[in-house]
């Protein structure tokens, strides 16, 4: 429960990516499908998969509703391949405690989507989860660069598949906020504040920031630091090999105070900031279209679907723009949900595999609110030019992308309301004058949870 | 009592006195200020179920008053075209009904044996069984978790329904075998005198003369069960769950996931409540004698 | 509802239909049919054998594998319990089921106690009773989800923030132009509080100009565009307008074509921190001060700009278990009336007559009969809910939100997740289990030592 929050954000797409697509679509200025019809095309044969007729298997993921229907999809093509009988469980957002109850009784799901490198990790330490297999190792080599790879081993041992990725790297504005300022979408910090002050001038607060959930702060920091320090520094630092004290944090941290200490840029200023869930931030920004709390929100692809719960309409109401390079180059800052196998059988090993191929990507890919990290996936694949641009530009970031660095810290410090990373940045939120002091209690929790 | 209670009983007697002179004028409009104030939220819930997503995510369930025109049913038609809803009905139902009877029977075998049968140690057996009365379920979900794992039934519904037979007996016991020991003695020995046998006076004196408790017993059995959550939670089929965990999957931090939780929540009221509006003579008793559970 | 006997409140050991007068010294200690021990045995397997295994054996178990590190190999004696003391999670689980041992028992069965008198003589009351019952029969689960929906934040939308904030606002006037504020180089500075004055001071004849930005599109949208004040002989005149053109286009500090003017603004001369002369603006923004204004600086008070209420931030880690507390009230108050009504109904009306004619005020009657005669019913209601309360679980994991769940958290919580969450420790779990068994343990004994008692009498 308390420790599962960062799941979720990364789950919430039902529509998201669906939308995210169809609003680059006149973007890009390039007509076509909707992205629900498309994904029509039988998915690709390209691996070979043992016969498990009569076997039992059983799924978990944070999923629900059109994600759940999606994936549900990609599980019958598996059914189709192999005969076996795949069920699929929703685990509520608390997948630790799920999974945890499941394996008190001896009776764990076969396969689990992790949405956290540091459940990942920790299932792996536990024993919980089980590595792959020889089938599933060579689909990953063949279609995973290294650091997605990478990404699921623990010491050395590959445990998970990173089938679903996430772009954690947006900026979404509502238009008619941006219109009435006449405000235009920024490339580089400078221009970012330029417009946010610009549009906080014209009587909409500029940015919603969901700060009572302390990951959005954290995610903050992270594009921040990524396009500034660059990836070098952003892994000494998610392996904790350099201090939070170094300079490269406090140049960070002094960067998101240009835009967290100036009045009016913050929707309901710090105070309202801190006090706004992340859910509110999006609808602070899209609830009432025409006259918004906020003209701008910032997170990942999945903030699509609480436009939509909203009720703004997307491509419409609400705009996405990347996030600003503060830097030489903007930032890509990506998440994901990687299948883990909790039981050592043919059947879950079998689905891993598929999971790997490509094969299983083009089902989801085509039904839309997905990207994939599987380079061997054609990209005609994507229902639409967007979307398939997005999910190019991650697989040619190569090994360039970078992981949410609190997903890979262990959770007591990035991942936890209240403590570590969380509640320091949610302290310097409040004052973000108090850079040294976020600063020193940063490395103190850091030096904590790391152990080192 | 605290002070603050006695303030507030104070209060209280002064309104009841003003109120009796009054004819009870402000007592009664302060009963149905309340009684709306009470009703407030599931009526909240209720409208907000009957709205659109995007109605709620903009404006409380009170705009309804101002435009009806936002009521629909598309919530619930939604929620009972989705079939993992409809089967955690049927799933509810499947664990209720064996955990209630179960109960009723095992604790009236249970419940007549301390109240008419004689062996060594019986008072000392009941205060055991009684003293069980106050064990949160928490402390058992892990040892009873491994132990359903090595026999088997881990993640099924048999398990579920011993576990609950299991925490409900003890109120059973307690409830039945107070109640049976006021059943007249003359009763039973005329019975025993025409050459009833052991069983044959539990079938035919005891047991319809409990009714009245019995009935309290099964309500009462039948409430909690149908409302747990975390027993099911950790025990139930994962894959076919009982509605309160398939709704507690839904519960959601990222967007309120209200157009399924509006109305699945109050689909999984309808029976719990339709069984308390049926039967409410016999769940108040239930409350009553039980007031130690 | 309200007919259930008083008896049966009254000693709630007792099945509450049996009549209860003849039944009261029989004794019932010994068996119409003699003894036959392995037939009592047979009676009782099932019971006993499901209550060793589910209940019995599992407390054994985790007293056993309280002793336990968290892998369960490693004796470690009393260190769990060492830590389960000195862990910040437990601590604030301890210090939240001590607030609701103190809070929800007493406030449900005070506002039973109201309800229960407040509804003693009057006839539709049934109604009554079963609206504020009817909580009783729904789950813990609908019950989060209602009050989840209940504690909303945004006042559009919860309706506890809704009520609050009518109540408030009824008592304040709304300001014309909430957030607006000037630019940092406009020449104003900013005071606590949030008012704004002139650096500059004024004078006669030359117009003051006060450029602000951030006006909310609602409250600029009608406005008239804004004018340039005319000079006037032995007046402090000057504008205040919203220095925005679109696009950030038009000069700053400057009245470019077609901004707007901000009207019914307050604004107060002040020389040496004395109010001395005060105006609103007029629909073109502009204003006139008295002479007296001469060589003061003008201040645009803070209530100009107030932000709207917000209300209360129910969920929020300060608030968050008074309010779950609430919903709980919610739920079992109907069930302290109900069974203190029942105990009223058994309260002899000649006792309160005789008093009343020996001019005893109500208030006396109540405090002085009424109540000591419901003692024992009291304090059963009270005690029952002490004991549910301390197994809470269901509506602090559903209502409380993510980020304040820690501070929301109580044992039977930090049980479970220390059972099955992240940090998986069971050997600490089973400490926490036995805790919780332990602070059951003296309701449970007084129990007992009521129900021997009563079979005794």
């Amino acid at each position: 429960m308390h420790t599962s929050l960062r799941t979720k954000r990364s789950t919430r797409a039902a529509v998201a990516l669906l939308s995210v697509g169809a609003l680059m679509l006149t973007a890009a200025g390039c007509g076509g499908d909707d992205g629900d019809t498309a994904g029509g095309s039988p998915p690709p044969v390209t691996v070979k998969l043992p016969s498990l007729k009569g076997q039992k298997l059983q799924v978990t993921a944070v999923w629900t509703g059109t994600e759940q229907e999606n994936f549900t999809k990609v599980l019958k093509e598996f059914e189709k391949r192999t005969g076996a009988t795949v069920s699929f469980v929703p685990s509520g957002d608390d997948m630790s405690a799920f999974v945890g109850s499941k394996i008190a009784g001896g009776a764990p799901p076969d396969v689990a989507m992790v949405g956290q490198v540091g459940v990942l990790r920790e299932f792996a330490q536990k024993g919980w989860a089980k590595p792959v297999d020889a089938a599933t190792e060579a689909q990953l080599k063949k279609n995973f660069a290294k650091g997605w790879r990478d990404l699921g081993a623990w010491k050395g041992t590959q445990y998970g598949v990173y089938f679903k990725a996430s772009n954690k790297s947006l900026v979404w504005y509502n238009t008619s906020a941006f219109d009435y300022a006449g405000a235009k979408e920024p490339k580089t910090w400078k221009d970012f504040l330029a417009q946010a002050q610009l549009v906080s001038d014209s009587g909409t607060d500029a940015i919603s920031v969901g700060g009572q959930d302390g990951w959005t702060l954290t995610d903050w920091f992270e594009n921040v630091y990524l396009s500034q320090a660059g990836p070098e520094k952003y892994d000494q630092l998610a392996q904790h090999k350099i201090k939070w004290t170094d300079p490269s944090v406090t140049k960070a941290l002094t960067t998101l105070a240009e835009l967290w200490g100036t009045k009016g840029l913050l929707a309901g200023g710090r105070d309202g900031a801190l006090h706004t869930a992340f859910p509110d931030s999006v609808s602070k920004t899209f609830a009432n279209a025409a006259e918004p709390e906020a003209g701008m929100v910032f997170e990942g692809d999945f903030v699509a679907a609480n436009v939509a719960d909203a009720g703004a309409e997307l491509d419409g109401d609400a705009k996405v723009f990347p996030f600003p390079a503060v830097g030489a180059k903007p930032p890509v800052v990506t998440g994901g949900d990687a299948a883990v196998a909790l039981k050592r059988s043919k059947a879950s090993q079998a689905l891993l595999t598929f999971l790997a191929s490509p094969d299983a990507a083009h089902i989801w890919a085509g039904a839309g609110g997905f990207i994939s990290a599987n380079k061997s996936l054609d990209l005609s694949a994507y229902p639409n030019a967007p979307l398939r641009d997005i999910a190019k530009a991650l697989i040619s970031a190569g090994n360039d992308f970078r992981f949410d660095m609190s997903d890979q810290a262990p959770a007591s410090f990035g991942g936890k309301p209240a403590q570590g990373e969380w509640k320091a940045l949610q302290d310097f939120l409040k004052n973000p004058r108090n850079v040294t002091g976020i600063q020193r209690r940063l490395e103190a929790d850091a030096a904590k949870a790391y152990q080192n | 009592m605290t002070s603050a209670d006695t303030v507030v009983s104070a209060k209280q007697s002064l309104v009841a006195r003003i109120a009796a002179r009054a004819g009870g004028g402000v007592a009664r409009v302060a009963l149905v200020l309340i009684g709306l104030f009470w009703l407030m939220p599931t009526a909240g819930l209720l409208l907000s179920s009957l709205r659109d997503p995007a109605d709620v995510d903009i404006s409380g369930w009170w705009k309804v008053f101002s435009d009806p025109g936002q009521l629909t049913f598309s919530g619930y038609d939604k929620l009972l075209s989705n079939q993992q809803i409809t089967d955690s009905l049927w799933t509810t139902l499947a664990i209720t009904l064996p955990a209630t009877l179960l109960v009723v029977v095992i604790g009236a075998l249970a419940g007549y044996a301390f109240a008419w049968m004689d062996f060594p140690g019986r008072d000392w057996w009941f205060l055991l069984v009684v003293g069980l009365l106050v064990v949160p379920v928490q402390v058992a979900l892990v040892p009873v978790a491994k132990l359903f794992g090595e026999v088997g039934i881990f993640q099924t519904t048999t398990g579920v329904v011993l576990f609950h037979t299991a925490f409900g007996l003890p109120f059973a016991i307690f409830l039945l075998r107070n109640f049976f020991a006021e059943i007249p003695r003359e009763l039973l020995e005329a019975a025993r005198l025409d050459g009833a046998g052991e069983l044959r006076l539990f079938l035919r004196v005891v047991m319809p003369l409990g009714g009245p408790a019995i009935a309290s017993l099964g309500i009462f059995q039948f409430l909690w069960v149908w409302n747990d959550m975390l027993v099911a939670l950790i025990f139930a089929d994962s894959g076919n769950p009982p509605i309160t965990v398939a709704l507690q999957q839904q519960v959601r931090q990222f967007g309120n996931n209200i157009d399924i939780l509006g109305p699945g929540a109050f689909v999984s009221m309808v029976i719990p409540l339709a069984v308390f509006f049926a039967f409410q003579r016999q769940f108040v008793a239930g409350v009553m004698a039980g007031a130690v559970k | 509802m309200s007919t259930a006997t008083a008896g049966g409140a009254a000693t709630p050991g007792r099945a509450p239909s049996v009549p209860p007068a003849e039944t009261r010294d029989r004794k019932k200690k010994k068996s119409v049919l003699g003894t036959r021990p392995w037939l009592a045995a047979v009676f009782l397997l099932p019971a006993l054998a499901l209550l060793g295994a589910l209940v019995v054996y599992p407390i054994c178990y985790s007293v056993y594998r309280s002793f336990f590190d968290a892998s369960g190999n490693g004796f470690v004696g009393l260190d769990n319990y060492q830590e389960m003391f000195s862990d910040d999670a437990t601590k604030t689980a301890i210090k939240n089921n001590i607030i609701w041992l103190i809070l929800a028992p007493t406030v449900s069965t005070a506002l039973g106690l109201i309800f229960a008198v407040l509804t003693e003589r009057i006839r539709w009351a049934t109604a009554f009773k079963l609206i504020v019952f009817m909580p009783m029969a729904i789950s813990m689960l609908a019950a989060g989800i209602i009050f989840r929906l209940v504690y909303e934040q945004d006042p559009d939308k919860g309706v506890a923030n809704a009520m609050w904030v009518s109540v408030h606002d009824s008592f304040t006037e709304s300001p014309p132009f909430p957030g607006a504020h000037p630019r940092p180089d406009a020449g104003l500075t900013e005071s606590s509080g949030g008012a704004y004055t002139t650096e500059a001071t004024a004078k006669p004849g030359s117009p003051a100009s006060i450029p602000l930005v951030a006006a909310k599109r609602d409250d600029i949208g009608g406005a008239q565009t804004a004018k340039k004040a005319a000079p006037e002989a032995g007046k402090v005149t000057g504008t205040v307008w919203f220095d925005f053109t679109r696009g950030g286009r038009g000069g700053r500090g400057v009245i470019d074509k077609g901004e707007k003017a901000m009207a019914d603004l307050k604004i107060e001369a002040v020389k040496d921190g004395r109010v001395v002369a005060k105006t609103t603006t007029a629909a073109d923004g502009t204003f006139a001060l008295p002479a007296t204004a001469d060589g003061a600086q003008l201040r645009l008070p803070a209530w100009n700009f107030s932000e709207p209420y917000n209300g209360v931030d129910w969920l929020g880690p300060s608030l968050v278990t008074p309010a779950i507390i609430g919903s709980y009230v919610w739920i079992w108050a109907g069930f302290a009336m109900v069974l203190i009504a029942a105990g009223l109904a058994g309260v002899p009306r000649e006792l309160l007559e005789a008093a009343r004619m020996d001019g005893a005020s109500e208030w006396q009657v109540f405090r002085r009969i009424t109540v000591p005669l419901l003692a024992p019913v009291l304090s059963v209601v009270v005690v029952t809910l002490m004991i549910n309360v301390m197994k809470i679980f269901d509506l602090v994991y559903i209502i409380a939100p993510g980020p304040s769940q820690d501070d929301a958290n109580v044992l039977a919580l930090q049980l479970f997740q220390s059972s099955f969450g992240t940090n998986v420790n069971q050997g600490l779990g089973s400490a926490i289990a036995v805790l919780l068994l332990l602070l059951v343990l003296p309701v449970m004994f007084l129990n007992i030592r009521r129900i021997r008692r009563e079979s005794r009498r």
